[in-house]
């Protein structure tokens, strides 16, 4: 660390959207040549943090300075050219294009003429990308041809390309299966007296990499000092306001062994899955864990009927059935609270009352005529599983946090009494106090008899709340783990399907106890 | 944020209006100021029996709008309004011919034919992912194809005579056209409103992906609502042939348009999931009084349009500021400070 | 990862199957017609494609931009009858009203551009309202049809360039050739950009708005010079809008592989569909179809011009599946 100034410093940064407050007066500094990492629960602010420093969203007060001078950015373009640059979590390559076009966007060089050359930016693409360590892409294939894990090399190596003093990488690691190649460029950049702002929920990444951290908790800076010999345990109180250990609801042993499985997928084939097998019995949690990108979002969709199944077949409560649609998943008791909240499980124009009630309104209407009462009712009931307030059944649904929304999804799964849940990351973007409900709500679940399959990003939820996890890697199960062998870093480095001499020597340990890999 | 959100829902809450009815009240509200100022220009304007006169021609839009708003409801638009209402005029008129008893039979004929030309517009946007205004607009142009080649070189037939007296008919001193409309909108609005069926209608419109991975019959809800329109532009066809004591090939083009309009000035979103009946009804009017009194000033054909697309495009702009119009009116009637004053994101923190 | 990841060449374009099929379209019907299998035959043809393929072309570019724009038949009855009033009346009047027909098309698509990327406005409901009103101002120039077409306009641009090549032929030449150039500047880049994926264009830096702003200006002026032409084939000016005009442009632009959602396909493909739909016209017209016919076969070539274009990408697709596994 460098003793002269800070590189960039902000002061009582503040934004709100609507009525809640994102950023509560932050201040922070950043000098040259560090890492430093920000941390925070979803909803903590982190994002919105990270928009108003890549230049997306304007503060609503507060300023910034970069380089000994003010700092407001009213673009992304902006940003770059004062010397500030972003890898965003959500890829912001252009999917149709190649990847020589999406290193230099938005402004690709041209010729006299003002046209692009594509062989001559395909050529200092190739000097680009070896010089960033990439050799197995060409710069004429196209981005949607990738697999992820590429697409967040290239997205970084973009970010890097424009040689800024502040690179910002948000969630950088979570596709990416070889993290040495980052943590060396890591290396070389802030070697060069620049700064890196590592936003990450992985706290072994910051042990490794951060010798300061910021943690942000309901949009307030709660921490913002060395971390060198603090515990997880320590880092994640500072997070959440709570110990792991209280986050989670007791463990219980809520399995029926002696009924057929709830459900069976055997030897399941789809787009991006392969052979994937497993079974979930009555009162059970099974975890899926994996990176980014490795077919567990096209595993949930086959199970539920959005993705056609190419082989093998599933079973729900023994018996095979062929699901066409999630209309016939729910009918055999299959529902799916699904990934993106915002697109694929609210109604956005509609009450959260009527967001609730809309797959099984028929059982409040006369002739189709839907009678209020006993509409009202079935929320209630709805809503009373998931500790969802009846003041935030009557207005629109958008007007909820997303810790309220996704109670309201939550409520609207579980009226339906189904068989099985699957939870594609259910806790994503939802409030401390929320996860801890949803926590409950999956285990209460269980124990009256309700299977789960359970995916999530918090290696420690997987940790805590399953009974037993399955690790995805590249569309296959590449392991089994039950509760007493989970540990986030064993399953964090199987999802990235390495296997290293500790682990391997592990794992023959407790070969004995059945694990599978 | 349980503050937060307590702040959000309370205010929220405030009021039982929602900004789809208050729109609704502001529309006719504006159609009463132009009367008003039509009044001012022309004394003469403004006798009962004109205002009778202008609901009464209102019916064919009133009708007309109700299906092309399910069809927007759902992100969709029907272009092939004006044609249907053409054929299905032409059809009452030379299956009756003149005769009261052919109107038996001639009347489910036509429906059924209506609904049947909106059944497959439905099935092309619902299971072969036709866009919308391209399959009804082929539809439209087809099924005018069609109309022509059947009835060229035929003679003008006239309408069953008790069509005709019914559109002149009174009730109690109403004229029953009035009545219709009324009982249009209660049962109208019901059936959007306050069905299952319509309760997903707008999911569908909301999210369609939404409603898919719920479960939601997304295919039959589409096809029914084109359906739908269908089957209301061949009522008002049949109610505009009753009007006109016959019936011309190109007597419904006049109307395609003016249901888009009565729509979107009635407040309901073009991209779907907003939007009520009693809002396209408001439209409708709105828009029978602007055409009467386009027609009270003489003004030309082009003047016409330029006003009614004019009037499209405002309405739009005015929806993008929908909500700060509500907010204000919210204001005012409960007489307290909205806890925030743009819109209610929730946004990812 | 042993080999490196190429790029998987480029599938067949959907535009090659559509010229196949104009060609040979365009075979059936000089066979039937061997009278237009001559120079004025073919020029007289090529002389009907250009108003829909410079239509067409205009409306590629808002469609790659994944929005919609229903103006163009409203453009080009202003813009006709414009021509057809001021171009006999005024010194130069065809250069003049050259000049006037590109102001007029480049300020509805400024409005349009406006409407629609600044206020956020709906592109369907957007520019249905903007193409009534352009309606209205042609009936307002002229209620109904009639007016008069210099005679420079209407002999020189469907005549023959030194009596060999069809000046139709080189303005779609010359169309296409700026469309090459185009589509390799950095806005042409960024409207292919937009119309994929318009949230990445953002974060990578794109200007959203004044690309698509610049995308329907493009595109009026594009259907004020398909308005101009016009003029020059029918010698008067017409106030009505045509629908069938309008499904005839979004049939070319399906049948030429531009997906309707945009960031894919060209005009390249555009002309060759308006060439295909052309042909396909003239060739009912020659064989004695009835006009009641030609209504309903213009309402299914339509669909099937969508399913077409909707099958052709999904051939796309499953050719690039299959080349990736290998």
């Amino acid at each position: 660390m460098s003793s002269s100034g800070p590189i960039l410093q902000a002061s009582n940064l503040i934004k709100r959207y609507g009525a809640t407050v994102a950023l509560d007066e932050v201040s922070f500094s950043l000098y040259p040549g560090e890492v430093c990492g920000l941390l925070g629960e979803n909803g903590a602010g982190k994002s919105t943090l990270v928009k108003i420093l890549s230049g997306i969203v304007v503060s609503d007060a507060g300023e910034m300075i970069l380089n000994r001078s003010l700092y407001q950015p009213r673009t992304i373009v902006d940003a770059k050219a004062l010397g500030l640059s972003t890898a965003f979590q959500e890829l912001s390559l252009v999917p149709t294009l190649s990847v020589a076009v999406n290193l230099f966007l938005p402004k690709p060089k041209v010729n006299a003429l003002h046209l692009v050359s594509m062989r001559s930016i395909e050529e200092e693409a190739a000097a680009v990308l070896n010089e960033y360590g990439i050799f197995d892409v060409s710069p004429s294939a196209i981005v949607a041809d990738l697999p992820l894990g590429m697409r967040q090399r290239i997205e970084i190596v973009r970010a890097m390309l424009v040689k800024p003093r502040v690179l910002l990488l948000d969630e950088a690691t979570a596709a990416l299966s070889d993290r040495e190649w980052l943590f060396g460029l890591i290396a070389k950049f802030i070697a060069k007296s620049a700064s890196i702002l590592y936003v990450t929920h992985r706290l072994d990444e910051v042990r490794r990499l951060c010798e300061r951290c910021i943690i942000l908790r309901n949009g307030k800076k709660v921490f913002d000092a060395s971390t060198t010999g603090m515990t997880e345990d320590e880092v994640f109180s500072q997070m959440a306001g709570r110990s792991v250990v209280e986050n989670y609801p007791a463990r219980e042993s809520t399995i029926d062994e002696s009924a057929p499985p709830a459900l069976a997928a055997c030897d399941l084939s789809s787009t991006q899955i392969t052979g994937v097998t497993f079974a979930i019995r009555r009162g059970e949690i099974l975890g899926v864990a994996a990176l980014e990108g490795q077919g567990q979002s096209n595993l949930f969709k086959t199970l539920v009927g959005l993705a056609p199944v190419k082989r093998g077949h599933i079973e729900v409560d023994g018996k095979k059935v062929a699901l066409k649609s999630p209309r016939a998943a729910r009918s055999a008791g299959m529902v799916l609270v699904p990934e993106e909240r915002k697109s694929e499980g609210l109604f956005k124009d509609l009450s959260t009352s009527a967001n609730v009630s809309i797959p099984v309104i028929s059982r409040a209407t006369t002739f189709d005529f839907i009678r209020k009462g006993r509409e009202q009712k079935l929320v209630e009931q709805g809503a009373g599983l998931v500790d969802l307030h009846r003041r935030f059944l009557r207005p629109n649904i958008d007007a909820l946090s997303g810790g309220n929304q996704q109670k309201a999804i939550l409520a609207r799964s579980l009226l339906s009494g189904p068989k099985c849940l699957l939870l594609f990351d259910p806790t994503r973007g939802v409030d401390v106090g929320t996860k801890h409900n949803i926590y409950r709500v999956i285990r209460g679940f269980a124990r009256e008899g309700g299977s789960a399959l359970f995916y999530s990003t918090e290696l420690d939820e997987l940790v805590h709340l399953c009974d037993r996890c399955i690790v995805l890697y590249r569309g296959a199960i590449v392991a089994e783990l039950r509760a007493e062998e989970l540990a986030p870093e064993l399953l964090l480095s199987i999802a990235a399907g390495h296997r290293s001499q500790a682990d391997r020597a592990w794992l023959a340990d407790n070969s004995a106890n059945g694990v599978s890999v | 944020m349980e503050m937060n959100d307590e702040a959000r829902s309370t205010s929220g809450g405030m009021t039982a209006l929602k900004p789809e009815t208050v729109t609704a009240v502001l529309v006719l509200l504006s159609a009463v100021v132009m009367m008003l100022a039509m009044k001012l220009v022309n004394p003469t304007f403004g006798s009962v029996e004109q205002l009778a006169a202008i609901l009464t021609t209102s019916i064919f839009l009133v009708v007309a709008s109700y299906g092309q708003g399910l069809v927007i409801l759902l992100g969709g638009i029907d272009l092939s309004i004006g044609v249907v209402m053409s054929i299905s005029g032409m059809m009452i008129a030379g299956l009756t011919n003149g005769s009261n008893e052919a109107l038996f039979w001639a009347l489910p004929i036509t429906l059924v034919t209506c609904l049947a030309v909106g059944l497959i517009s439905g099935l092309g946007v619902a299971l072969l992912k036709i866009p919308p205004f391209i399959m009804t607009l082929a539809m439209g142009t087809t099924f005018f194809g069609v109309a022509l080649g059947v009835t060229a070189g035929s003679s003008q037939r006239t309408v069953a005579p008790m069509l005709q007296s019914l559109m002149s008919a009174r009730l109690a001193g109403i004229p029953f056209p009035i009545l219709f409309i009324l009982c249009f909108l209660i049962a109208g609005s019901l059936l959007q409103s306050r069905t299952a069926a319509g309760r997903k209608l707008y999911a569908i419109g909301s999210s369609m992906v939404a409603a898919r991975i719920v479960g939601l019959p997304v295919a039959t809800i589409t096809v029914a609502a084109y359906a739908v329109s269908g089957l209301g532009a061949g009522l008002a066809g049949i109610l505009l042939a009753g009007y006109s004591s016959s019936a011309t090939l190109d007597m419904g083009d006049p109307f395609l348009m003016p249901t888009i309009a009565a729509v979107v000035i009635g407040g309901a979103c073009v991209t779907g999931g907003r939007g009520i009946y009693f809002g396209t009804f408001a439209g409708a009017i709105f828009l029978s009084v602007l055409s009467t009194i386009i027609t009270m000033l003489s003004l030309s054909q082009g003047w016409r349009n330029i006003i009614q697309g004019g009037i499209i495009v405002i309405a739009l702009i005015l929806q993008t500021k929908q909500w700060y119009l509500f907010s204000m009116v919210n204001r005012q009637l409960t007489r307290k400070r909205p806890i925030y004053t743009g819109q209610p994101q929730n946004s990812e923190t | 990862m042993s080999q490196p990841i190429r790029d998987r060449g480029r599938p067949l374009p959907s535009s090659a199957f559509a010229g196949l099929l104009c060609l040979a379209m365009y075979a059936v019907y000089f066979f039937k017609t061997p009278s237009a299998f001559s120079l004025t035959g073919v020029t007289d043809l090529l002389n009907n494609t250009v108003v829909l393929a410079l239509a067409a072309s205009g409306l590629t570019l808002v469609i790659l931009a994944a929005e919609l724009d229903l103006s163009s038949v409203g453009v080009i009855a202003v813009t006709n009858v414009v021509v057809a009033t001021i171009s006999t009346k005024l010194p130069a009047g065809a250069f003049l009203s050259l000049l006037a027909v590109c102001l007029l098309g480049c300020l509805a698509g400024l409005l349009n551009g406006w409407l629609v990327a600044f206020l956020g406005l709906q592109s369907l409901a957007c520019t249905l309202g903007t193409m009534i009103v352009c309606e209205g101002m042609a009936l307002l120039i002229l209620d109904a049809p009639g007016g008069e077409v210099d005679a420079f306009i209407m002999n020189r641009l469907t005549d023959t360039f030194f009596a060999v090549i069809p000046v139709a032929l080189l303005i779609m030449g010359l169309v296409v050739v700026l469309w090459l150039l185009f589509r390799q500047t950095r806005i042409g880049i960024a409207i292919y950009a937009i119309g994929a994926d318009p949230v990445a264009s953002r974060l990578s830096g794109l200007d959203v708005r004044w690309t698509k702003l610049i995308v329907f200006t493009l595109a009026g002026i594009a259907y004020a010079l398909a308005g101009y032409m016009l003029s020059a084939q029918t010698g008067t000016g017409d106030p009505r809008v045509s629908n069938s005009f309008l499904l005839y442009a979004f049939a070319a632009v399906a049948i030429g592989g531009t997906a309707l959602g945009g960031g894919r396909g060209g005009v390249v493909g555009s002309v060759i569909g308006a060439a295909l739909l052309t042909v396909m016209q003239k060739l009912l017209f020659a064989l004695g179809v009835a006009e009641f016919y030609t209504n309903i076969f213009n309402g299914v070539v339509m669909v099937a011009a969508i399913l077409f274009g909707n099958l052709s990408a999904f051939v796309a697709l499953h050719q690039r599946v299959r080349m990736a596994a290998r």
